[in-house]
């Protein structure tokens, strides 16, 4: 976009630069764009040399995914500070979809994307618009009610979601089915998923809607001073962080190919969980949710697995601690606590 | 007809409950503006420790209640000097903090009992009275009764002790009752330690009702919510009602539609309270509007 | 007085019993300059709030450019032309001081970089180009305000409302910052400012118009006003208690 700029202030002659000082001060997409490209052939050789290690490239795509989610939910929740603990709701919405459209329709997943993102963004739209009205911590709460109806629903709609007992898809391998034989193809398409997430919210960052987004978190009394339709403002932003979780979920769903409504839609597994990888890695950062899930997703696994078989619940215990210290210690994240580190750093210098 | 009515009794009936985990709420909510989704915990809390007092000492639950409110209060307090009052003016934080504390409280629990689901009982566990061919268990009169008296105690504690007054001078202006020579952090910890003694309150008359699960707290945090914006910020006058008007709805919506959609049908009365009227049925106009910022 | 802008009518404003402001009219034409004084809680923030949209009137309309804009929202007034700042400073603390100036420009410049040329083009008008890349949240109360200053400009307001720009500057500061007022003014924009140092109001205003306890009690040019014994016993005489 911002090349676009560039090439048309280009054409419009040399006296207009003169007065161009302040988009020389402005970070644009294009600056952001190098950044973006290492760090997705980084994971990208990553996913290359663990192609063999399959216990380690199972977690690594399953953080990819949740990196692409914690992604997504920083658009609204870091860029626009509305916290939303529904993301989960979104996902499962990407899933059903996807999972109800192959499974009965034979529609190609790679279509239900479309759809998927539709009903994603219009169930966020409808939620959102009556919260929004207000100020305060209303949204929160009502997108934890979201959780719960969800559920609720999930569970008595047994002709979609399969009740308790989940919806399944039969295996047929293939590229245009989304399932594959290759444990690393699906690594390459979470891979694809993370950096799809990435590239929106670098340009939703870098663009009036991310200023907008930030202004409104930051002051909304200056930002509607400042001709900002504040309700518009988080809608959009709330339905592109919807939009892009629910195509999270149809990834999820033919990786999987089984989900059952308590684990799709559990409010600490998913819901939380995604908030919660943004908030170690730095809420309101474009990297930070991308290293919060490589930070949590391998600790989650082995407190799991260590901790979980020990005692009942002690994986959540140290979650629940990690979420109470880092909300009062680490508001920045880890992202936050380098850049403090690399500026103390770059002053000595 | 009889049906009819059994419902309604039922739906009062659940509607006190609702009334008394509310009640707490409202402070912590509606008064004092922290949004704790770790309430349900406390009253999980308070559940524990009526069973513990009967297990160990063979304490009669709701004697128990007299060692179980003032520890939760206490423990409230804690809570709120460690954890809340640092992130004041963090309104985003304190929910990822509330959070926090509801996967840890829930957890520990959990790990300490192992899970298993425990009931006991109270002379009064058997008891029902039949009036009009209606049926009511005295259990849940005596959470109907306790709703009303912690609501008209707490309304006349806000309304007519210097302390009270003090609370509601903060919860409308924070700044102007510093400058007053208010204590602006005690009088929130207090608050909030009586909010959490509340629910513990609410927990210990709950327990002769329901199975002790270190989850059950999830059970009543929605529907206490979803009062309290109801019936209106702050108003205790709006819990009490607010709480019968849930209950009701959710009696009715499990008899004639289904037991499994009670909770969407609650939060679809949540987000029509907001569309329709957002300060609530007996809140202030705009106190819903005052922005958590604005009293920083 | 060249064309009406900016008309009030009968504008009133009640809290509960209160009557903040109270039956106000006037009307401001394109390119002046006029100065709202009065003692403290006298309603000049009140009557601001009333015409850019923070708060509803009781009673009373507001024209803009001839169009009734009394129910508008504050972001489709400042969309219509109306830039304001706040006595107390709003400033967007996570963002730099050229992205706090951007945030006005955006408005008619969607694009970045023609928002952040046009937030330059203003943070040089406050004196703060030189800050660009500061982080906002690090400014001086003098500095915040005159970025407030910013991003009202960024907008291109028809009519900038300037609310205390000026309290509780430092001499250099308070003297760059009417600097910049004069100048503005000068190019023909149109400016309300409220302002308590009646000293300072002298310098750049031709025009006054004094509240008291939410009524109107004078308008007219500044030296006659200002020994008005009405306004003087309202304002003056109160001060000196």
């Amino acid at each position: 976009m911002s090349n676009l700029d560039l090439a048309q202030s280009g054409a419009l002659g040399d006296s207009r630069l003169a007065g161009r000082r302040g988009a020389a001060e402005v970070w644009t997409v294009a600056n952001e764009l190098p950044t973006f490209f290492a760090v997705v052939a980084a994971i990208g050789l990553a996913v290359y040399l663990l192609s063999n290690q399959f216990f380690y490239l199972n977690l690594l795509t399953m953080a990819l995914l949740f990196g692409g989610l914690a992604v997504s939910w920083n658009i609204i929740g870091g860029f626009g500070g509305q916290f939303s603990i529904a993301h989960s709701v979104f996902f499962a919405i990407g899933a059903y979809t996807a999972g109800n459209l192959y499974k009965h329709f034979g529609v190609s997943p790679w279509i239900a994307i479309l759809p998927a993102m539709l009903l994603s963004a219009a169930v966020a739209a409808i939620v959102s618009w009556p919260v929004f009205r207000l100020r305060g911590p209303f949204f929160a709460i009502a997108t934890m009610a979201l959780t719960e109806v969800a559920i609720a629903f999930a569970m008595h709609w047994k002709a979609v979601t399969g009740g308790a007992s989940g919806l399944t898809i039969p295996y047929r391998a293939g590229l245009e089915n989304m399932i594959f034989q290759q444990r690393w193809a699906y690594a390459a398409l979470f891979l694809g998923y993370l950096a799809v997430t990435l590239l929106t919210s670098i340009v939703i960052l870098r663009s009036r809607l991310g200023y907008y987004l930030q202004a409104v978190r930051d002051n909304d009394k200056a930002a509607e001073a400042s001709g900002i339709p504040i309700m518009w403002t988080k809608l959009k932003g709330m339905a592109i962080s919807a939009a892009l979780t629910g195509i999270g979920g149809v990834f999820f769903m033919m990786y999987v190919r089984i989900v059952e409504p308590a684990g799709l839609l559990s409010l600490f597994d998913v819901g939380v969980k995604i908030a919660l990888i943004a908030l170690i890695g730095g809420i309101g950062t474009i990297y930070g949710p991308l290293l919060g899930a490589l930070i949590l997703v391998p600790l989650d696994y082995w407190l799991r697995a260590f901790m979980g078989s020990a005692v009942p619940g002690g994986n959540l215990i140290v979650l629940g601690l990690i979420l109470v210290l880092g909300s009062l210690f680490m508001k920045k994240g880890v992202a936050g606590a380098l850049r403090q580190v690399y500026r103390a750093w770059s002053r000595q210098q | 007809m009889d049906q009819f009515f059994n419902v309604v009794a039922l739906g009062m009936l659940l509607g006190g409950t609702y009334a008394l985990v509310s009640v707490g709420l409202n402070l912590i909510f509606g008064v004092i503006r922290i949004v704790n989704f770790s309430q349900g915990e406390f009253l999980m809390l308070g559940m524990y420790g009526a069973y513990l007092g009967y297990s160990t000492m063979g304490l009669d639950p709701y004697a128990g209640a007299f060692i179980v409110v003032p520890a939760l209060t206490l423990l409230g307090m804690v809570v709120y000097w460690l954890v809340m009052r640092p992130l004041q003016n963090e309104p985003m934080m304190q929910v990822f903090a509330s959070f926090g504390l509801l996967l840890l409280i829930q957890n520990v629990v959990l790990a300490i009992t192992g899970g298993v689901g425990m009931s006991m009982n109270t002379p009064f566990s058997q008891v029902t009275l039949t009036i009009a061919g209606v049926q009511f268990s005295a259990t849940r009169l005596i959470i109907l009764l306790a709703a009303l008296v912690a609501a008209g105690g707490l309304g006349l504690f806000l309304a007519k002790t210097n302390f009270g007054q003090a609370i509601r001078a903060v919860a409308q202006d924070r700044m102007a009752a510093q400058l007053m020579g208010i204590n602006v952090e005690r009088t929130f910890m207090w608050s909030f330690g009586i909010g959490t003694g509340l629910a513990g309150l609410a927990g210990v008359l709950l327990t002769p009702i329901y199975t002790l699960s270190p989850q059950i707290g999830g059970n009543f945090v929605m529907a206490a919510f979803a009062v309290v914006v109801l019936g209106g910020l702050g108003s205790v006058l709006g819990a009490l009602v607010g709480g019968f008007i849930v209950g009701l709805t959710e009696a009715f919506a499990g008899y004639y539609i289904d037991p499994e959609l009670k909770h969407a049908v609650i939060f679809i009365v949540f987000i029509a309270v907001l569309l329709i009227k957002p300060s609530g049925l007996f809140g202030q106009a705009g106190a819903e509007e005052v922005g958590l910022r604005e009293q920083s | 007085m060249s064309a009406i802008q900016l008309g009030v009518e009968g504008v009133t404003k009640r809290f509960g019993g209160l009557t903040a402001v109270n039956d106000v009219s006037f009307a401001l034409g394109q390119g002046d300059i006029l100065s709202l004084i009065g003692p403290n809680g006298a309603g000049k923030t009140t009557l601001f709030n009333l015409l850019t949209g923070q708060l509803a009137a009781t009673a009373g309309k507001v024209f803009f450019d001839g169009a009734d804009i009394t129910h508008y929202r504050p972001n489709q007034r400042a969309r219509l032309g109306l830039g304001r700042t706040f006595q107390i400073s709003q400033t967007l603390t996570s963002l730099s001081v050229l992205e706090n100036a951007m945030i006005g420009a955006f408005l008619h410049h969607p694009r970045i970089a023609d928002a952040a040329d046009k937030a330059y083009a203003a943070l040089e008008r406050v004196g703060l180009a030189s800050r660009a890349k500061e982080e906002a949240g690090h400014l001086t109360l003098g500095e915040r305000r005159r970025l407030e200053v910013a991003r009202a400009l960024g907008l291109e307001p028809r009519l900038l409302l300037l609310d205390e720009v000026m309290a509780g500057l430092n001499q250099t500061e308070l003297a760059r910052i009417v600097d910049v007022v004069v100048a503005l003014n000068a190019s023909g924009q149109t400016i309300i400012v409220i302002e308590h140092n009646l000293k300072v109001v002298r310098t750049f205003s031709k025009r006054v118009l004094v509240l008291d306890r939410g009524k109107m009690i004078a308008d007219g040019g500044a030296d006659s006003v200002l020994q008005d014994p009405v306004v003087v016993e309202a304002y003056v005489g109160k001060k000196k208690q």
